[in-house]
């Protein structure tokens, strides 16, 4: 089971190496800068790729453990490693970094820092997805969380102080309720360790997983959008620069539902079972409303960080249906969500350096000055709406069909949510890039060739996900299926 | 019963008709687009070979083959296990060649109709997804893979009808359709849903075998009524019928591909795939029954004020589609299947005809198209009239012969209501079918005509290539429309699915209908065709009645109001009030709270000494009460 090589400590390394090398480089080397960040964001891919494909299905279970104690009197160890919950996650992470890092190219102001800054946020979102020691998990959960107040409050726009406060100080006031979780389960299961496999079998009195499972929910819960603590999402969103966005959006927020999946689930199953109802309502609530919200807004970010509430929603329905079908379903809609909405924040971005607005009035009739840009944002969108053969469909489709066979109400409300997201998606598309050719615009230049690559990819794995959802699935359910036996 | 796997032939065969037109989609769109002759050679040749390919696996396997099924893996979770593959059966096998004919003949007809257009590359592409998505919906072996390429069906349609997206019209057309038709898909959703938690398997054949004997009454009709609402949104019936009209601002071979094989014909298919499970609850043949007939009546009379030529032919299509499902409804498979074949030669020729005029003039409005000399086209002004005929059911075309078949079904319902209701939408088919007709046959100087932009921007790009490339296919589906009729015992015998075959006859039907469609047709005459005609109909003696019929009995303004008031004006409002005042507010008000906390507990910070002492006093003093009172 333990790695010959630390191909994870590789992975969660290689940005944090690329950190210190531009911490180092002289301030006006934009250039050296770039290729650095781009570098350890490939080598992250390139190893994550290879853990991907090398991860043994049949076998199942974590592999490419790297465990070494850390402080013997509390119990605290270095301990990585992958199974199919989180291989996906680390995977979504890889290519929304390395696309991102590649989004960023042309940033002019304070290179540097941004670049830095970035790159230690994902070494945190690295370690929380693969730590499976409770300590580390935090530590890196705060690490993932700070970087973003500078980031957004320097480099953002609309609102940013606001914006960078509201997430931060929401955000942090949810890992408020994850410590003093951690700390409950880590003295009531007598252990005295921090090590997740070890405190998972230690098979918590009920009582006790009840509220543990309270503090995790709400806590984690935050950070994936789960109505009504969404706010800050949308808010963020807007102010924040194209990759932050686009890593915020894609990666963080599913960082809360794997905390509750992860650490909520596992160690409290039992806390799940009680809960459950009450999770799956506002999940379906988060649904519908998102949608609904998302039909008023006329600020392109806004929207897509209402239709983000709207689908994280399902995700969270799907963790609350404690099915093997519901449970891969939203692990698949955690992938499925961020590759899409990657792609959403990166076309946006290059609409909004380009004309400077992303006001939908404003705009219209888009797809005639930038049609590359359009097209990425219609395929993301139409993959938002649940188009088949697009990657987010089939995460839809088995959340929906678990969600309605344990709650059939609130399963059948959930659907009825997707007339109103095609509505809302289509209203967009429509308004902004339908129209006669928008004279205003028409200096606007298009994607350089070389900034399609980054989108393109982002598409393929839609695509090739879509066409193809075994490839995901089958992956996914090697690590659901264990999980799924502690809740009989 | 399990069906064979398919032979290898059989195998390479059917996956050719499937995948060519996806190949020719993703080569175009990724590739090629950029190269229109080589885009264009792409497509076409793709969709010849699928043609042939599908002729043969009509024709050239014996009537007698048995279904054969293919099936691979797609997805597996948990409960969900799709498979992705075909069954080739009697229907699907017609409905494959359906499919793939009309498709190719709308796709030469294109190369004339769309000469000149920026994006016709990006459009033949479009043609490809959307044949690649229809072929895969007719052969798909389980209900869940027809589902998948059901969406993508309206997908492309959305594609499709909005392509000529920079004018606001068409982008909310094709809005529209995808909306309405996704709000009929919930019910069907719903459907297989219930199917899926209650079977476990939603192979085609086993749903049709087995579903009526493992499942109590009850869940049957009432998934086979959920699954019917997919049917309302995707063929158009009431009450979501009026996304079709507006969706011909697509192209117009996009109507004619729309109109007859793919799109709208989906659910008419559907429910004849599904049949013997239909056919296991009387009340949900019931409700099918119900809804065509309703649909039936209500759209020929919306038919009947129409000036429009394409908006004509759109609600006699809803019409037409409803007379299939009351075919299927008064429990005859054969009756809707044969309506259903024969209704797709002779609307794809309707639409195709009508395009040829709308490409030339350069309007949608029949008296502006007679106006014009429409009938100097010779070629589209004959076929038109075959086509009309067979709409209309006239002896020997077509129709008359698939509508005869219904019509009998309809007679051996106890109820001669039905019956009765068939035959007026028979009667008012005619008259609309010749109204149009006869206008344009027979031009008046006429003025007020309401001019309508079609859209189409090009017409200096006539050429004998493109007169033919769009007159070939003309005439071989009017071809079609004349003699498809004849083939009726044919289809039978073909279709029948092993079971004895449900043909009713009646000698007394047919001199009664034909009839009926001579009064409809001289009614027609008097009113537009006769020297002295006025060319105005006789409701328009009746304002009111004319005006709910052009307004489509007002169902389009009330959607428009429920969207408006309740969707965006009641819930989006709403929410968005709650989102930024309640939920928000909330916030920011332990935000204000804490910061006001701060500034009350600042006074205690004065830096004044005589404060701190004074505290310090208190304090110790409180502290000595506390001890004093304690012991």
């Amino acid at each position: 089971m333990t790695a010959a090589f630390p191909y994870l400590s590789l992975i969660m390394l290689a940005p944090a190496v690329g950190m210190v090398i531009i911490l180092f480089l002289p301030h006006d080397s934009k250039r050296a800068v770039r290729w650095v960040s781009l570098i350890s964001a490939a080598v992250s891919l390139l190893t994550t790729l290879y853990v991907w494909q090398a991860y043994d299905r049949a076998a199942g279970g974590l592999q490419f453990v790297e465990r070494t104690l850390w402080v013997k009197s509390l119990g605290i160890y270095y301990y990585l490693g992958v199974d199919g919950i989180n291989l996906p996650l680390v995977l979504l992470t890889s290519i929304v970094l390395f696309t991102g890092v590649w989004t960023m190219w042309d940033l002019q102001h304070r290179v540097k820092e941004f670049f830095a800054l970035m790159l230690l946020m994902v070494v945190g979102v690295y370690g929380v997805f693969m730590a499976l020691d409770l300590f580390f998990l935090f530590v890196f959960y705060d690490v993932s969380l700070f970087p973003m107040y500078p980031l957004i409050a320097i480099w953002g726009s609309t609102r940013k102080e606001y914006g960078a406060l509201k997430l931060t100080l929401y955000l942090l006031a949810g890992s408020a309720l994850v410590l003093p979780g951690i700390l409950y389960i880590y003295f009531k299961s007598g252990l005295f360790t921090f090590d997740l496999v070890m405190l998972s079998k230690a098979g918590l009195d009920p009582d006790v997983q009840y509220l543990g499972f309270f503090l995790f929910l709400f806590g984690f819960g935050v950070l994936a959008g789960l109505w009504p603590f969404h706010t800050w999402s949308p808010v963020g969103h807007v102010a924040a620069p194209t990759a932050v966005s686009m890593i915020h959006a894609g990666v963080l927020m599913k960082l809360g539902a794997y905390g509750v999946l992860r650490v909520g689930m596992y160690l409290c199953p039992q806390g799940l079972v009680e809960w459950s109802p009450l999770f799956a309502i506002l999940a379906t609530v988060g649904i519908v409303y998102g949608a609904f919200v998302g039909l008023a807004q006329t600020d392109l970010k806004y929207v897509i960080g209402y239709s983000s509430v709207s689908h994280m929603g399902l995700v969270s329905l799907g963790l609350a249906t404690m099915t093997l079908g519901g449970v891969s379903g939203a692990v698949f809609q955690m992938f499925a969500h961020g590759i899409m909405t990657a792609l959403l924040f990166s076309s946006v971005g290059h609409i909004y350096d380009s004309t400077h607005t992303k006001m939908i009035p404003e705009l219209g009739g888009m797809a005639k000055v930038e049609p590359r840009a359009s097209f990425f944002f219609i395929l993301a969108a139409l993959a938002g709406i649940g188009v088949p053969c697009l990657a987010s469909f089939w995460a839809e489709l088995l959340v929906f069909i678990n969600g309605f066979k344990v709650y059939p109400v609130l399963g059948a409300l959930a659907i009825s949510g997707l007339v109103v997201s095609a509505l809302f998606m289509l209203r967009v598309v429509q308004k902004t890039f339908y129209g006669p050719k928008n004279e205003k615009y028409a200096e606007c230049a298009d994607m350089r060739l070389a900034m399609i690559w980054p989108r393109a990819i982002l598409a393929g794995t839609i695509l090739l996900f879509g066409l193809l959802p075994r490839l995901m699935l089958d992956t996914i359910n090697v690590g659901v299926a264990p999980l799924v036996e502690l809740f009989k | 019963m399990n069906p064979a796997a398919p032979s290898d032939f059989v195998l390479w065969l059917t996956l050719a008709v499937m995948w060519l037109p996806f190949i020719s989609f993703l080569v175009i769109f990724f590739i090629t687009r950029t190269r229109l002759a080589l885009s264009l050679a792409v497509s076409v040749s793709c969709a010849s070979i699928s043609l042939l390919a599908a002729w043969y696996l009509l024709l050239g396997l014996p009537a007698t083959h048995p279904p054969v099924e293919f099936k691979l893996l797609w997805m597996a979770g948990a409960e969900a296990r799709i498979s992705y593959g075909f069954l080739l059966d009697p229907l699907s096998r017609l409905m494959l060649c359906i499919v793939a004919s009309i498709s190719f003949l709308v796709q030469v007809y294109s190369l004339g109709y769309m000469a000149g257009d920026e994006g016709m590359a990006k459009y033949y592409s479009f043609l490809s997804l959307f044949a690649w998505s229809m072929i895969s919906l007719v052969v798909a072996p389980g209900l869940l893979q027809l589902y998948v390429f059901w969406e993508l069906v309206g997908l492309s349609s959305y594609l499709l009808i909005g392509f000529w997206h920079h004018k606001f019209s068409a982008s909310e057309a094709g809005k529209k359709a995808f909306v309405m038709t996704r709000l009929g898909d919930l019910g069907f959703f719903l459907g297989i849903i219930v199917l899926l938690l209650h079977l476990g398997d939603l192979s085609i054949l086993k749903l049709n075998a087995q579903a009526a004997a493992q499942l109590s009454a009850g869940l049957v009709t009432a998934s086979a009524v959920l699954i019917f609402m997919g049917v309302v949104g995707k063929s158009a019936q009431f009450p979501l019928l009026t996304w079709l009209p507006d969706a011909m601002e697509g192209p117009t071979p996009v109507s004619a591909l729309l109109h007859s094989a793919t799109m709208v014909a989906a659910g008419v298919y559907l429910v004849s795939r599904l049949f013997p499970f239909y056919a296991a609850s009387p009340d949900a043949l019931a409700v099918v029954l119900a809804i065509g007939t309703i649909t039936m009546l209500l759209s020929s009379t919306m038919a009947m004020v129409a000036r429009d030529i394409k908006q004509v032919w759109a609600f006699s299509t809803v019409s037409q589609l409803g007379f299939m499902l009351m075919g299927l409804g008064a429990g005859s498979y054969f009756a809707g299947v044969f309506h259903l074949t024969t209704h797709a030669s002779f609307k794809a020729l309707l639409f195709l005809c009508s395009g040829v005029f709308i490409h030339h003039f350069g309007s949608n409005d029949m008296y502006e198209i007679a106006k014009n000399g429409g009938r100097r086209l010779k070629v589209p002004m004959i076929t038109i009239t075959i086509a009309g005929a067979a709409l209309a059911g006239v002896f020997p075309a077509a129709g008359f012969f698939s509508k005869e078949s219904i019509m009998g079904a309809l007679a051996e319902l106890p109820n001669p209501g039905w019956l009765a209701a068939g035959l007026a939408g028979a009667a008012m088919t005619a008259y609309y079918t010749f109204r149009l007709l006869f206008i344009v046959w027979f031009p008046r100087k006429i003025e007020t005509p309401q001019h309508q932009e079609n859209g189409h921007g090009d017409h200096a790009a006539h050429s004998s290539f493109g007169y033919w490339a769009m007159g070939v296919p003309l005439i071989i589906l009017a071809g079609f429309a004349l003699v498809l009729g004849f083939f009726g015992d044919w289809l039978l015998n073909f279709i029948h699915w092993g079971r004895p075959p449900e043909f009713f006859h009646h000698v007394w039907l047919a001199p009664v209908s034909l009839l009926l469609v001579g009064c409809g047709i001289g009614l027609a005459w008097l009113e537009f065709g006769r020297r002295k005609a006025a060319q105005a109909g006789f409701l328009s003696r009746l304002p009111r009645v004319e005006a709910l019929f052009a307004n489509r009995w007002y169902m389009d303004a009330f959607y428009r109001r429920m969207v408006d008031y309740v969707v965006y004006g009641f819930f989006s409002r709403l929410f968005t009030l709650n989102d930024r005042r309640v939920v928000d507010g909330g916030v920011d008000g332990v935000c204000r709270a804490t910061v006001g906390g701060g500034w009350l507990l600042s006074f205690l910070q004065s830096g004044l000494l005589q404060y701190n002492l004074f505290t310090m006093v208190l304090i110790i003093a409180l502290v000595g009460l506390y001890f004093l009172v304690m012991h």
